[in-house]
């Protein structure tokens, strides 16, 4: 019994210190998830793209994807758009029109296979660095361009985080292909090397 | 056997030993629900709504339960409840890896690597300490420990 209050007492303790940890802390999160933003079902087809061909380095161009990409264009509490999941049939259509691919795992990965054309920025990297480090490297690239994230495929989440990373910095259309360079090599889409 | 169970070095040391990396595993997460949160979610093993809850109370209760296994203050308790939070992860370490999962653990580092994570580890991990902590819950109390025997010898 005298057990039993004591697991009683420290559970309360840290009830109190967690909420209060939570409170003050500017990264602090909701006590109920209302959603599950990393959920594996929410990727769909969006709007048809076709006869459009996207140029990810065009920096002038603003109007890229407009409407192309089924974009609401609206930004969410943060101050920007969030990245969506897509599904691989949309993932090569948007490769066809030239969208940027971004392989978020290590280098050594990236360097054994990736996706033809894709870029890699580790995830573990990039996170560490600064606001206008991360902002700097990106500079070359359309902010209204089409990106597709992907990883390893499978329960690989990297992708996800280093949209999430991506879209921070202002980039409006940003997409993760949660398939990854699994499913991407399994469907006979192109590779490199 | 019981002897050295109940040693009270040996117990000493098994605390000190299951603080530490009790502590260890909290400090990381204390201020970083967010990360934690992620990391419970891969498990999809709680539903959404607890998550969030989850995240920012249990790294709590795993620091404060290193700090009363160190300081010897509630040793029963601490114990116990180290015990409960290790089946806890247990259970879910067990049942991301049968259901194939490839989730990095999330037990000590909140930074995942998109390589194969390490359960099957964690899970010996989890079994040793597991071990410890019930060694301590049952033996920490010599003299309790020490009239059990007395009284099954009687009997």
């Amino acid at each position: 019994m005298k057990t039993a209050k004591q697991i009683l007492i420290i559970i309360v303790i840290s009830v109190i210190s967690g909420l209060a940890a939570n409170a003050i802390n500017p990264k602090g999160i909701p006590l109920i998830l209302e959603k599950n933003i990393y959920a594996l079902d929410t990727a769909k087809q969006k709007k048809t793209v076709d006869g459009f061909v996207n140029d990810p380095y065009d920096t002038t161009t603003k109007k890229n994807n407009n409407n192309m990409l089924g974009s609401t264009g609206k930004k969410n509490k943060e101050g920007f758009i969030e990245p969506e999941n897509i599904t691989v049939e949309l993932a090569k259509n948007l490769f066809d029109r030239n969208a940027l691919f971004v392989d978020a795992r290590a280098k050594e990965e990236y360097d054994s296979v990736h996706v033809k054309g894709s870029i890699n920025l580790p995830h573990e990297e990039f996170r560490s660095k600064g606001f206008n480090e991360k902002s700097e490297s990106m500079k070359k690239y359309n902010k209204d361009g089409i990106i597709v994230v992907y990883c390893k495929g499978g329960k690989c989440e990297v992708s996800i985080d280093l949209a999430y990373e991506i879209a921070r910095l202002g980039f409006n259309s940003v997409n993760i292909y949660r398939g990854g360079i699994a499913e991407w090599k399994e469907k006979g889409f192109p590779v490199q090397p | 056997m019981t002897n050295f169970l109940t040693n009270k070095y040996f117990q000493i040391s098994l605390r000190i030993i299951l603080g530490v990396i009790f502590i260890y595993a909290s400090v990381g997460k204390l201020f970083r629900p967010e990360d934690f949160a992620k990391a419970i979610l891969r498990y999809e093993f709680l539903p959404v709504y607890f998550v969030n809850i989850m995240a920012i109370v249990m790294p709590w209760v795993e620091f404060f339960t290193g700090v009363l296994l160190i300081t010897g203050i509630f040793k029963k308790a601490s114990s116990l409840l180290a015990g409960i939070s290790l089946i806890v992860f247990l259970t879910a370490l067990i049942s991301a890896f049968a259901r194939g999962l490839d989730i990095s653990c999330g037990c000590f580092s909140l930074e995942e690597t998109s390589t194969k994570g390490d359960i099957i580890y964690r899970i010996v991990q989890d079994v040793f300490m597991l071990a410890g902590a019930v060694i301590v819950y049952k033996f920490s109390d010599t003299k309790k420990a020490q009239e059990t025997v007395t009284a099954e010898e009687i009997n």
